[in-house]
């Protein structure tokens, strides 16, 4: 009839029970070692439920019958468990089952090991390829090199040569006082002038 | 993250297997339902199990009934390596005609049908009182 709460809703329960009024719900453990018994249950004597003696022998003899059943059920039950491990590790079935796998298992190794050359192969070749590659790349570097090398001196030949061809009109201490000379005999007149159609006319005022 | 001494300690177990109800808890007030599952003893009712093994709700259906369902094979199995199942699961497996019926399920029967018959009884000299007066 009445609840029995876990300890852990002991202060729930307290906290919901109204203050003058008694705790409904027993809780178990609720008093300890020296608390005094109740008033209520001063004279209580526990009594425990009553028997029957003829219900009793044939409760008895009932549970005889059954417990003698479940042990022989027990027994049965282990030994089919028994058997059933032994089928398992030792039957009939086990060796075949071991040869199978074995076998299975010995395909799938020599499987792996075609992939793993044929992987090997490939992987060699690829090597092969990438050395070669990179060979090819140094030499056109090189050759590149050399040919940015040929045209930087070709084009500092050039410029010599162009340096030398000016070289020749250059003003030197001897040709001073001779191009002074010829600079003086020959007035170079600059000047020009132009219209808005573009016609020069060269021809300005008379020095 | 694994928790590695779960990992460590899984099979430390000392006491024996049972099976027996667990409360498969839906967080639902007032609406029980039971596994029936193969666990250590000393672990809580609802704690971690070994295995389930069926369940049983004991609240009947639309059609009066009350459903319970047994995985045989798995119970046979535990019961060969030694697991107690306990009384209202051994009265359940009885019922369901695996094991013997359980002697307390018959004579709780036996005492219904005698309470049952008391009650009749009890009614009959009641009526035949009251028909005695009225004829009075």
């Amino acid at each position: 009839m009445f609840q029995v709460i876990g300890g852990r809703s002991v202060q729930a329960v307290r906290l919901l029970a109204p203050r003058s009024a008694v705790l409904v719900e027993a809780v178990r453990g609720r008093k300890s070692r020296n608390d005094p018994v109740a008033k209520s249950k001063e004279g209580r004597i526990k009594v425990p439920p009553p028997v029957d003696p003829v219900e009793m022998v044939v409760l008895k003899e009932r549970y005889s019958e059954y417990e003698l059943i479940m042990r022989a059920l027990r027994l049965e039950f282990k030994e089919e468990v028994l058997r059933k491990k032994y089928e398992e590790e030792m039957g009939s079935q086990a060796e075949e089952r071991s040869r199978r796998e074995k076998e299975e298992h010995r395909a799938l190794m020599d499987w792996n090991n075609q992939e793993n050359l044929q992987m090997l192969k490939a992987r060699i070749l690829r090597i092969q390829k990438e050395e070669e590659e990179a060979e090819s790349k140094t030499v056109e570097a090189a050759i590149q090199r050399e040919e940015e090398l040929q045209e930087f001196i070709r084009q500092k030949e050039k410029e010599i040569l162009q340096l030398q061809e000016e070289a020749k009109n250059f003003i030197t201490l001897e040709n001073l006082d001779q191009r002074i000379e010829e600079a003086l005999d020959n007035p170079k007149n600059y000047n020009f002038a132009i219209d808005k159609e573009g016609s020069v006319v060269k021809r300005t005022v008379l020095q | 993250m694994v928790h590695l001494s779960s990992l460590l300690l899984k099979n430390y177990h000392s006491g024996y297997v049972v099976i027996r109800l667990a409360l498969a808890g839906h967080k639902q007030a007032n609406r029980p339902f039971y596994r029936i599952v193969a666990a250590y003893n000393k672990r809580a009712r609802d704690g971690k199990y070994i295995e389930q093994l069926g369940t049983f709700d004991p609240l009947p259906n639309i059609y009066n009934e009350k459903l319970v369902s047994f995985n045989f094979d798995r119970i046979k199995y535990w019961i060969g390596c030694g697991a107690h199942p306990t009384k209202p699961v051994a009265k359940l497996l009885g019922l369901s005609g695996f094991f013997p019926l359980h002697p307390m399920t018959v004579t709780e029967a036996e005492r219904r049908r005698a309470q049952a018959k008391l009650a009749e009884t009890a009614e009959g000299t009641e009526d035949s009182q009251e028909g005695k007066q009225t004829q009075i």
